[in-house]
């Protein structure tokens, strides 16, 4: 077995070149460094530790199976790969909408303030985290909440709408303007999600 | 519908948050325009990023030992499989020079060049047998490997008296071959592994597993995996079987690097 280590020195398009070459080790260095912030979303999305996991499966097995069809042109592995978590989790919660019944009464939908102290122990991904969140934070509180009801909610453009009580046409126009300075925000340079080589531990 | 509306859509359309109707209609639209697709693959990097605000959890074991299961049946085999045991069954080299593909008879020619170098102290008869030997295994190896550039790296080292062994690498397909000639025999239980080594790394932390070879021939081809790298050193251990170690555990045989 190729030993772990050597693919800490692969950048993550590398790793899904070897992944559709069908080299296991190669994925579980993509689990390595996508496993935990994948689960962490499914589970904040879905609200279920089994259909979190389900997710996160599903997410792993749709890579190793199409990892050939990944186009480093379209964007990150990082990108492709959480997007795609995202997608598949507000599908679940979509089907199952007990789900969502019982996380809206016991859980606020909103992006948290702050990580709570000691669960952090991923410096990149620790890092990654304070960036979008002060990107967050200069958005109008209309445009966060909007995109934290469709985001973690699951909720579609009208839904978003008559939860919060304003008409269609302003709930696009607070996820376009939102989405966009996030863009801007998370554009500068430096902020590259790419891992390059020699910089895991 | 004006193409700024499109736009604006686009940050529904990333989120899933669109209805049924602008989804259709919004998909239709981005098939023709580059504009809207480029918008996309920028607000899905948003999409991403912003999965790191949910707060993080680590998934259970089960969770690795599951995917591991499930993709166990199609993944490549870890271990280096011994290409070919008995030479006798080797093709002759004459066929290939008259089949073969034009790069693998430039590796066949170089390594015979090379060969040829080669001091012998042995009856003549005896002599032409062993290049018959040493040049089907060539044959055999530059077949596996496939790839006119591959690169041909000798090992030496004092830990095998009268053992040579040649690998042919190719960085391009993280792939090698090894032909061995007079491998010391192991003892019971311990198999033969090979590592690649990259350049200015301690070989015991961060030497790169290769496979596990038992050679039951004066002379035999195996073919190995992985990430080959520029300037690496490659190397042959003793390790305890059937499956070889994670890192080396014993000081190599052999080693040879490459020269680029």
């Amino acid at each position: 077995m190729r030993g772990a280590r050597a693919y800490r020195t692969l950048q993550d398009s590398q790793l899904v070149a070897l992944v559709a070459e069908k080299d296991a080790g190669a994925l579980e260095a993509l689990y390595d460094r996508y496993g935990k912030v994948s689960y962490s979303l499914a589970r904040r999305i879905v609200a279920d530790e089994t259909l979190a996991q389900d997710v996160v499966q599903e997410v792993f097995l749709s890579i190793w199976r199409d990892a050939g069809r990944f186009d480093a042109a379209r964007g990150t592995v990082s990108t492709y790969l959480l997007a795609m978590t995202h997608h598949r989790a507000v599908d679940v919660v979509r089907r199952e909408e007990n789900l969502r019944r019982r996380r809206t009464t016991d859980e606020a939908l909103e992006f948290e303030p702050d990580p709570k102290p000691g669960v952090e122990d991923d410096v990149e991904a620790a890092e990654r985290r304070d960036q979008v969140r002060a990107a967050l934070a200069g958005l109008p509180q209309a445009q966060r909440e909007a995109l934290a009801l469709a985001y973690f909610g699951g909720y579609t453009q009208r839904e978003v709408a008559s939860l919060v009580g304003v008409p269609l046409g302003t709930v696009k126009t607070r996820m376009a303007a939102g989405m966009r300075k996030l863009k801007d925000a998370l554009r500068e340079p430096g902020l590259s999600e790419e891992h390059p080589p020699w910089s895991r531990r | 519908m004006t193409h700024t509306d499109f736009e604006q859509l686009a940050a529904g359309y990333v989120l899933g948050a669109l209805e049924p109707d602008d989804e259709h209609t919004f998909r239709r639209h981005l098939e023709g325009c580059a504009t809207c697709e480029a918008a996309v693959r920028e607000l899905e990097g948003v999409v991403g990023a912003l999965a790191y605000t949910a707060t993080p959890v680590e998934p259970p074991p089960s969770l690795r030992a599951s995917i591991r299961r499930e993709i166990g049946a199609t993944a490549r085999p870890r271990s280096a499989r011994p290409a070919v045991t008995a030479p006798a069954q080797v093709r002759p080299i004459r066929r290939g020079w008259t089949s073969g593909l034009v790069g693998r008879i430039a590796v066949a020619a170089s390594i015979i060049a090379v060969l040829a170098l080669g001091f012998w102290n042995l009856s003549l008869r005896d002599q032409n047998d062993l290049y018959q030997q040493r040049i089907a295994a060539f044959e055999q190896a530059s077949q596996l490997l496939n790839d006119p550039a591959a690169q041909i790296v000798h090992l030496t080292g004092a830990g095998a008296q009268g053992a040579r062994v040649t690998a042919l690498v190719s960085s391009p397909k993280n792939k090698g071959v090894l032909v061995l000639e007079n491998m010391p025999a192991l003892r019971g239980g311990r198999v033969y592994e090979v590592w690649g080594i990259p350049k200015d790394t301690e070989p015991a932390q961060a030497a790169i597993p290769g496979g596990v070879f038992r050679p039951t021939n004066r002379i035999s081809v195996v073919s190995f995996e992985l990430a080959i790298q520029p300037n690496m050193t490659f190397a042959v251990t003793d390790e305890p079987g059937p499956a070889g170690s994670r890192r080396p555990t014993t000081n190599p045989l052999m080693t040879g690097a490459t020269t680029a």
